[in-house]
């Protein structure tokens, strides 16, 4: 029997209609529900298709930029087969570092950080952790793994670093850090380049306790032997899951036997040595039997090396992760325009100008934004994206000539790249703006530093971007910084680098990027015209002072180039171009998994300023 | 009907993409000018015929200057 009576055909086709018209309604209602409709669903359209010119002339730039990065691309492999071979370590039951993360990593999340960081130029190529952000059972976590392949492990100069940027970006997008623990311990023979002091080995145990104390989970998979330093490596996370062979030790074979020097070693305490290292080689401290069996420290021990990775996938479900549809405020849609646009789009040479919002349209959600203030300060972009669905806020230096009358206050004519006082007032406003509606930034960064002289002086320059480092400092969102080129001056401070230790959680780069303090003619000019004047003065020969010149040129050259950035650790990655948009997803969504602090979406008022 | 190539900013002639007689669709780069350490790339506005070229390489430029004729 059907619930409602239905008399004759013509109220049958009433009665379908009004079942339609209600399911529609309520279909409509979860959606209203669900967004600020009107502002989001919606946005302004960003970029054109690229013109038939555009594509015939760029073809040549868009080859070299390619090219570009086969050259890291190189310099990447070199890193991943460091060490043993993977053939190597299989043979002997393991599973290198990167066959792991490939286990553990739900398929197309992982965004690598830190794979030719290398501060201290180690030979072994690498600080030999492997790091990054990615999904473990749909939820954003920081990665981290030692290389086994590499001394099984060991710890090494620039390491202690690289852990603490780790564990500062998971503190940063208040997401888990996962850790895969497989680590023999100190380089023994470069022990005083790293064991101690303020950022040194020991750091990253303190900083453990201080996630956990802010409530974000270090999960670890151990494995292997993690004697001394790798012990605390293995026990200084919130929750330990275990390989059957793995042994976690104050102290390893090699200490135990080496206890108590006399002063110098003799034919006896050789032989001495020669039986305890028989001993704890067979019976290596702190194995499962002891820290599964006695103490309870290892909550699970699994048989199989996959096992391990299952049992931290398993416990990634249970971690604090709102829904995405919580705070999405569309849904996630990819741009309109090809990636591939992006290789015409941006030149290699730094002296090219580029328009800046057709870069922006090939980044975010169906090529939509809402700018902030167009009509002021034009030679910076501002304003609200949707990057897989969730808002952000977004900055970036435009390129090319600025028109008649601008900047207001000088009779000189204004180049983009530079930051004039209305593009400073502009992203005092925005940033403070985000800070107040709980949305992350990114930032795109392609400057040549604020405009000098006098006149700027007078302008309050130096003061406005000091006042920007004030606005970044007084609000509380992650930020994620593009150096799409050019990073200069104190501009390269201000523009959400870096140097903006808490807000910064990570910085990417392309092949184009160049970072310094000025170019290195210009640091020429600076250091030796004075010394060209005296030495004309005196009649003596220039060339010797030319020759300095450009040695300083080349110099500045060198160690500005993208792999010096990501060698120590300028930038935290060189990314393709064309891997861009993964990264801001991955921020996006990490920024948003667990955030400290919520505006409900119907009290944002940037959206309303900008409709005004 | 005539258009002209118009030089938006003040600066130095650093290359020219064109010559005269030759057939152009819009959006070729037609001329490159330094300014302020930036090379600005100035385009043909429209699909014709470049009837005439009023620049060289190294020539100074100001604001509004024809740079080249099209027809």
């Amino acid at each position: 029997m059907p619930a409602i009576y239905v008399p004759d055909g013509l109220s049958v086709l009433m009665y379908h209609h009004w079942i339609a018209v209600i399911y529609k309604r309520s279909t409509e209602n979860k959606e209203n529900e669900k967004y600020m409709r009107p502002y989001f669903e919606k946005m302004p359209d960003l970029g054109k298709e690229l013109k038939k010119g555009q594509i015939k002339r760029s073809e040549e730039a868009r080859q070299q930029f390619k090219d570009s990065e086969v050259e890291i691309e190189k310099e990447v492999d070199k890193v991943k087969n460091a060490g043993f071979s993977e053939e190597k370590i299989n043979a002997r039951g393991q599973m290198t570092v990167w066959q792991r993360l490939e286990y553990l990593i739900d398929p197309g999340t992982w965004s690598p950080l830190h794979t030719l960081f290398n501060p201290t130029d180690n030979e072994e190529g690498t600080t030999n952790v492997i790091d990054g952000i990615g999904k473990i059972s749909g939820r954003w976590a920081v990665v981290i793994g030692f290389d086994n392949k590499v001394m099984a492990g060991a710890w090494l100069p620039g390491q202690s670093e690289n852990i603490l940027r780790v564990q500062d970006l998971a503190k940063r997008l208040n997401i888990p850090l996962v850790w895969l623990v497989n680590c023999s311990g100190a380089k023994l023979t470069e022990q005083e380049k790293f064991y101690a002091n303020r950022r040194g080995a020991g750091t990253p145990f303190f900083r453990h306790a201080e996630l956990e104390q802010l409530g974000i989970p270090v999960l670890a998979g151990i494995y292997g032997t993690n004697p001394a330093g790798g012990g605390y490596q293995a026990v200084s996370p919130t929750i330990l899951f275990a390989h059957k062979d793995c042994n976690i030790a104050v102290g390893g074979a090699g200490i135990v036997s080496g206890m108590a020097p006399k002063g110098g070693f003799d034919l006896d305490s050789a032989e001495d040595l020669i039986e305890k290292s028989k001993h704890f080689k067979a019976k290596p401290p702190g194995a499962v039997s002891t820290h599964y069996d006695a103490t309870g420290f290892f909550r699970y021990v699994y048989e199989e090396e996959t096992g391990v990775l299952d049992g931290l996938k398993d416990f990634m479900t249970k971690i604090p992760a709102y829904d995405p549809e919580f705070f999405r405020v569309a849904e996630p849609a990819a741009p309109k325009f090809e990636q591939d646009d992006l290789y015409r789009l941006l030149p290699l040479d730094p002296k090219k100008v580029y328009d800046f919002d057709e870069i922006l349209a090939r980044l975010v959600d169906n090529s939509e934004h809402m700018e902030y203030r167009p009509d002021y300060g034009p030679e910076m972009y501002t304003g609200l994206v949707k990057i897989d669905g969730f808002l952000v806020g977004c900055i970036g230096n435009r390129q090319g000539y600025l028109g008649k009358g601008y900047p207001e206050y000088a009779d000189y004519p204004g180049i983009c790249g530079k930051l004039y006082r209305q593009g400073l007032i502009k992203m005092n406003e925005f940033v403070t703006q985000c800070g107040r509606d709980r949305v992350p930034v990114v930032w795109f960064q392609d400057t040549s530093g604020i405009d000098v002289g006098d006149i700027a002086e007078r302008a309050e320059l130096l003061g406005l971007g000091q006042s920007l480092v004030y606005s970044i400092q007084q609000t509380d969102v992650p930020m994620m910084l593009v150096l799409l080129r050019k990073g200069t001056a104190a501009a390269h401070y201000v523009l959400g680098g870096p140097t903006a230790n808490r807000h910064n959680a990570f910085t990417i780069g392309t092949t184009a990027s160049e970072i310094y303090v000025m170019h290195g003619e210009t640091a020429s000019v600076a250091t030796y015209s004075r010394r060209l004047v005296k030495e004309k003065e005196a009649g003596r020969p220039l060339e010797p002072v030319i020759e300095k010149m450009n040695a300083l040129a080349d110099e500045y050259h060198q160690k500005s180039r993208p792999l010096f950035c990501a060698k120590t650790g300028m930038v935290d990655e060189i990314v393709p171009l064309d891997a861009v948009r993964k990264y801001l997803v991955a921020f996006a969504g990490s920024s948003y998994q667990n955030p400290k602090s919520i505006c409900p979406q119907h009290h944002l008022m940037l959206p309303r300023i900008i409709k005004g | 009907m005539a258009e002209e190539i118009i030089a938006p900013l003040s600066g130095k002639i650093m290359a020219i993409n064109i010559t005269v007689g030759q057939e152009v669709e819009e959006d070729e780069e037609a001329v490159i000018i330094e300014a302020m350490k930036m090379e600005t790339s100035i385009y043909v506005p429209c699909d014709g015929k470049i009837a005439e070229i009023k620049v060289k390489v190294g020539d100074e430029v100001e604001e509004d200057d024809v740079l080249a004729v099209i027809e």
